[in-house]
């Protein structure tokens, strides 16, 4: 417990951030984040020199379930300088992660994602902030808050058809994420991983535009290529992207899609077997070489990419003929 | 005329994990080999580092490391004791675990072997889906693909 600093002048520092009548009278004050549990909102948190007002837990949506709420993961307020954070207190976590039918061993690491805060420190297409152990030793990640929705949100909001999109908002949408894998190249060759690669976990700024990477504390027990699942990321996002949202058997079969028989086995995603690859087939438009790229991540791939430099290969490519 | 066959010779190299293939590749060399003169065998099992971002602490990682490496021991002696039992001479079976920073155990193993320069590499097939082959890589199939100066079974 940390005596350095008094009710009086933490409500001093307090309401220099927040209006009146949001001012608590007493804080619970935390130096110890072991349980994090029981950091509440309006607690305090004091990490070395820095004091922090908690607000709220964060939150992630899940598809098709209710927001799920992360109560490692807060919300709080830098007192120094009223600016808002994410703070990601430490839980080790160890799991069964399944794709598919695969199933695989993950856990959660803290020192991971504060190597990759060092890292990343500056570069464009990344969170940023930095880790800070409190006094027992656990590893916080503070993280400045950005403001923006995620790629997923960002696609399934553009209203238009796909033809339209293609052509008018896709070739700016596919040079962004471009950078992102450029991004992710970075990683690897820093023998790092972000290790969750999802479409949920690109925010896009809304101060710059930039698309920016989060959440790099997920990691997993990799077999022979280390990076693999990691492009299998990319490939989803870059298929999601290219299709304007999941191109869904279900969905095609519903709306009774004349180009549904042309479909093929070999045309569905390697591991989820429902989500179309070969969008060409469903949409002609579709450039050659952007859906050669499209092609590694189904089920007749003959080939498998195994570094990101080869994807950005293709993909320059793509941009090119596009 | 130009002597087409390279030169080789009958060391053996198997490698092993705690999996069924390992078993059956260890069986298969006893099978076919045992009681043929010439051969050496050496059962090798890398160890890869494991990462530090696994475990809370550095204690933690040091007792997993300590367990794995006495299992590990066991089990490389019972694949000796299997392949002298097929009938292979105790002199010409030798074991060897090895800890390394493994990125790719399928490099990992190559590089054993080059060290070594044994002609033959045995390891079982994993029996990997595609799409397992897609997300986390095949150590035989890589072995396949990138050994030079050897010859490899991948034993079904």
């Amino acid at each position: 417990m940390d005596n350095r600093f008094s009710q009086e002048s933490l409500r001093q520092m307090v309401s220099q951030w927040l209006p009146p009548h949001q001012v608590p009278q007493r804080f619970r004050i935390h130096s110890d984040t072991t349980d994090f549990f029981t950091v509440e909102y309006d607690d305090i948190v004091i990490l070395k020199d820095r004091i922090y007002l908690i607000r709220h837990n964060a939150k992630e949506a899940r598809f098709g379930l209710n927001d799920e709420v992360k109560f490692w993961v807060k919300r709080a307020v830098d007192l120094t300088d009223g600016r808002l954070k994410i703070m990601k207190l430490v839980f080790y976590e160890k799991f069964m992660s399944r794709i598919g039918n695969i199933e695989f061993e993950c856990f959660r690491s803290p020192k991971k994602e504060a190597r990759i805060l060092d890292l990343v420190s500056g570069h464009k297409n990344f969170m940023h902030g930095y880790s800070v152990p409190d006094e027992k030793g656990n590893l916080i990640r503070v993280l400045d808050f950005i403001r923006g929705k995620t790629l997923a949100t960002h696609i399934s909001m553009i209203d238009m058809d796909h033809e339209t999109y293609y052509h008018e908002r896709f070739p700016e949408i596919l040079d962004r994420f471009v950078e992102c894998v450029e991004a992710i190249r970075f990683l690897h060759d820093h023998h790092e991983r972000h290790g969750d690669i999802r479409r949920d976990h690109i925010l896009i700024d809304q101060d710059t535009g930039d698309y920016r990477w989060i959440d790099f504390d997920f990691n997993y027990r990799h077999r022979e290529n280390i990076y693999g699942y990691d492009l299998f990321g990319l490939g989803n996002i870059l298929v999601f992207l290219a299709g304007k949202g999941d191109v869904l058997l279900q969905d095609l079969r519903k709306a009774r899609n004349p180009r549904l028989d042309s479909l093929s086995e070999a045309d569905f995603n390697i591991v989820f077997h429902n989500r179309v690859v070969n969008l060409k087939k469903i949409y002609p438009y579709l450039s050659e070489s952007l859906n050669r790229v499209l092609l590694h991540f189904s089920s007749g791939a003959n080939r498998f990419y195994d570094h990101t430099s080869q994807l950005l290969q293709d993909l320059s490519r793509a941009r090119i003929t596009h | 005329m130009a002597d087409t066959e390279k030169s080789f010779n009958k060391n053996i190299l198997i490698a092993v994990d705690e999996s069924d293939n390992a078993r059956r590749a260890v069986s298969y060399v006893g099978r076919m080999l045992a009681g043929v003169p010439g051969f050496k065998v050496a059962i090798l099992h890398v160890v890869p580092e494991p990462e530090d971002d696994y475990f809370p602490s550095a204690k933690e990682k040091e007792e997993w490391l300590s367990k794995h490496v006495q299992k590990i021991e066991a089990l490389l002696e019972e694949y000796r004791q299997l392949l002298i039992e097929k009938g292979f001479d105790p002199k010409d079976v030798s074991v060897r675990s090895t800890l390394r920073y493994c990125p790719s155990m399928a490099e990992c193993i190559l590089a054993e072997r080059d060290a070594t320069h044994y002609s033959t590499i045995v390891v079982g097939r994993q029996g990997l889906s595609r799409s397992e082959e897609f997300l986390f890589g095949s150590i035989s199939s890589k072995i396949v693909n990138h050994a030079r100066d050897c010859t490899v079974w991948v034993v079904e």
